[in-house]
């Protein structure tokens, strides 16, 4: 539990992030999960505030996942905290030691984190279907027809794609996996999902496959 | 004890709001000014105090250039920039030619009516594409939608994203036979905007990060002379629509939009992340608001309205859109589109943000579910200055793939949309036999295959 602690405040954006607290109540007077979930901006402030190690863990238990991230609170407050911005931290954190509430929390997400990691796109048009979104009701487009033939008629080249929202360059792909390798954002995953994390893999093998393939050919062409 | 009753002073005279424990201070004018200036000063931004307070990160990149550890892409005359001043008092320079589209995954999956139309207004102004501005399949998303939602990610990947998509812009002019730099990012998505202006200032902060992404980049072959390359400002799609509106509206607009009533919702992560570097202009709704977004309405002659929850989010939250939508579609109900609908009675939100746009726009069908039953049709800025401009709904401005009720804007704009439609649908016919129209046709792979 204090390594928990200590690798919050170990984060090199902790000092900027939390300055002190007024107990003005600014940032959860215009937060909008406060509205909706048991969850406070200012008591993240506040349990970071006074080193309360046993109540900032059971906080990462569930409330930080709360936190709409749209940083409302750094804007208003007086002091310069950001509440949004330590949360954060210790989402990241959470996912570093294993917490369950995280692997609970984000299992939802997987498939967005799929759809990213292998492509480099977070929503891509075969994601917004009605099947996947009945909320959005039966009307989320207003055009009938096949879904490839409607981005077709987009008339930008590089956005007439289905399975990812852009057409990304397998060069640019490699790139994006090399980092996810380097900064040990693969490592977080696979601490997470395990299943996720193997499914992510072999994606990653097959295009770096397909990419030393088109280097072979682009140097036979030579 | 009631307190109000303990001296005597205050029985009876409590403020509506305040209860019975409310007790005047009985401070004089000037003591209750002293006693709320220290607030004043910090909360309320046209007193905020410039001198010691704030860092322009700016200064500190001109002297990290200096002492040879990065190159800054630049903006220069050739970009044609316009100055606009920040929320600091700041000046920002903003290009509005040579631009390297960095695209929005949300937009150009969800609603790809943000780029066409940005790329539309681009072609009518006689921009050329592959000079004047660049769209090339050799970028990421930022990751940070993920990053904000799941905490998977950190300061570093997030740093290394940036950089090499950046590096890329900064490149691809010399790529396309001009000169490295010809190209300047334009940031389409506001999360994106948020995150690169966050990412910056930890990067010209941390000689740590910068030594660690330092590394990364090399490997991908992504520095210059051994140096990281950042750009000199980040900027905003709207805050290109901002600069160019008067132009728009001068040289391009062809429908008369003063009949219809216009709100406005600014993505949080445009001018409450790293706010001190968001547009504000004393002329647009008296500077107290961030500029953009309400100037291009203005400049169209709309009417623009305010509402009470305009500060508000829309409820997106990154995660929860996914897998919290309970949260999403209430706030979004409650605190956005009701709010519109009843106060302003707004024909029309306008917004800039992936995020912001498809909450409040797919999320009023099931409102109707709890006896909700607002809706309001949600539109970017540069979507809604299209219309006015004479662009197909359909074909540019692409609202086919909205959920919120555009139909009854796009009447109110003298616009027929059975017809538009109709027309639209028999170009789908076209469009199965291959016959494409194409703002921009440009090279989709360069060095890579898509």
């Amino acid at each position: 539990m204090q390594q928990i602690y200590d690798d919050i405040r170990g984060d090199f954006r902790y000092d900027s992030e939390l300055n002190g607290c007024l107990n003005c109540g600014i940032c959860t007077a215009t937060c909008p999960s406060a509205q909706f979930y048991d969850y406070s901006p200012r008591e993240i402030v506040q349990l970071l505030w006074t080193e309360n190690v046993e109540q900032i863990y059971d906080a990462m238990q569930e409330k930080i996942w709360a936190c709409a991230q749209c940083m409302t609170c750094a804007a208003r407050c007086p002091f310069k905290n950001s509440p949004g911005g330590l949360v954060a931290i210790m989402r990241e954190v959470a996912i570093k030691h294993e917490m369950q509430s995280a692997k609970d929390v984000l299992r939802p997400f997987g498939r967005v984190m799929l759809k990213l990691i292998t492509t480099g796109n977070q929503l891509s048009p075969d994601m917004i279907q009605p099947d996947h979104f009945p909320d959005w009701g039966p009307n989320i487009q207003k055009v009938e027809g096949d879904l490839s033939v409607l981005r077709k008629a987009i008339p930008v080249k590089t956005l007439q794609t289905v399975e990812t929202a852009w057409e990304v360059s397998l060069k640019t792909s490699v790139e994006m996996y090399t980092i996810w390798e380097m900064t040990g954002v693969l490592k977080s995953l696979e601490l997470m999902d395990e299943n996720l994390f193997d499914v992510i893999e072999d994606f990653i093998d097959e295009k770096r496959e397909e990419y030393e393939e088109w280097l072979e050919e682009q140097e036979d062409d030579d | 004890m009631n307190p109000g009753n303990q001296n005597g002073k205050t029985e009876g005279q409590g403020v509506a709001g305040h209860g019975s424990f409310f007790q005047q201070t009985d401070l004089s004018r000037d003591e209750a000014v002293q006693a709320t200036d220290w607030v004043r000063k910090h909360v309320d931004r046209r007193t905020v105090d410039l001198g010691d307070r704030m860092d322009d990160i700016r200064e500190h990149m001109y002297e990290l250039e200096k002492e040879g550890e990065i190159i800054i892409h630049r903006i220069t005359d050739e970009h044609e920039p316009m100055m606009v001043k920040t929320l600091f008092g700041w000046d920002k320079k903003v290009p509005t030619k040579q631009l390297w589209h960095h695209k929005s995954c949300g937009q150009c999956g969800n609603i790809p009516g943000y780029p066409t139309s940005l790329m539309w207004f681009m072609n009518e102004f006689g921009f050329v594409p592959g000079k004047d501005y660049l769209d090339e399949t050799d970028q990421t998303s930022c990751t940070a939608w993920n990053y904000h939602g799941s905490g998977i990610g950190n300061v570093e990947s997030l740093a290394a994203v940036f950089l090499r998509n950046f590096h890329q812009a900064y490149v691809s002019g010399k790529q396309h036979g001009f000169e490295l730099g010809h190209f300047f990012p334009l940031v389409h998505c506001g999360t994106s905007f948020g995150n690169y202006k966050e990412i910056r200032k930890y990067l010209i902060e941390s000689a740590e990060l910068r030594e660690k992404v330092t590394k990364i980049l090399g490997k991908l072959g992504r520095l210059v002379d051994g140096k990281l390359v950042i750009p000199e400002e980040i900027i905003h799609y709207s805050e290109w629509v901002h600069v160019m509106r008067n132009r728009i509206a001068s040289e391009l607009q062809k429908i008369d939009v003063s009949n219809i009533r216009t709100t406005t919702h600014v993505a949080c992560h445009y001018y409450k992340m790293v706010h001190e570097d968001a547009v504000y202009d004393p002329d647009v709704l008296g500077g107290n608001r961030t500029a953009i977004i309400t100037s291009i309405a203005q400049a169209l002659g709309a009417q623009t309205i305010d509402y009470s929850t305009w500060y508000d989010c829309c409820g997106f939250g990154f995660r929860h859109i996914i897998s919290e939508r309970e949260f999403t579609r209430s706030f979004t109900m409650d605190r956005k589109i009701r709010v519109a609908r009843e106060e302003a009675n707004a024909d029309v939100m306008l917004a800039n943000d992936t995020g912001c746009v498809t909450t409040m726009d797919k999320n009023q069908w099931i409102g109707k579910a709890h006896d909700q039953n607002f809706s309001i049709p949600i539109v970017a800025d540069v979507q809604f200055a299209a219309l006015a401009c004479g662009a197909d709904p359909f074909k540019i401005v692409q609202l086919q793939w909205h959920a919120s009720p555009c139909e009854d804007l796009v009447e109110k704009m003298g616009i027929s949309w059975s017809e538009a439609k109709k027309n639209f649908q028999e170009y789908l016919k076209e469009v199965e036999s291959g016959n494409i129209e194409y703002l921009y046709n440009p090279e989709l792979a360069y060095g890579g295959q898509a």
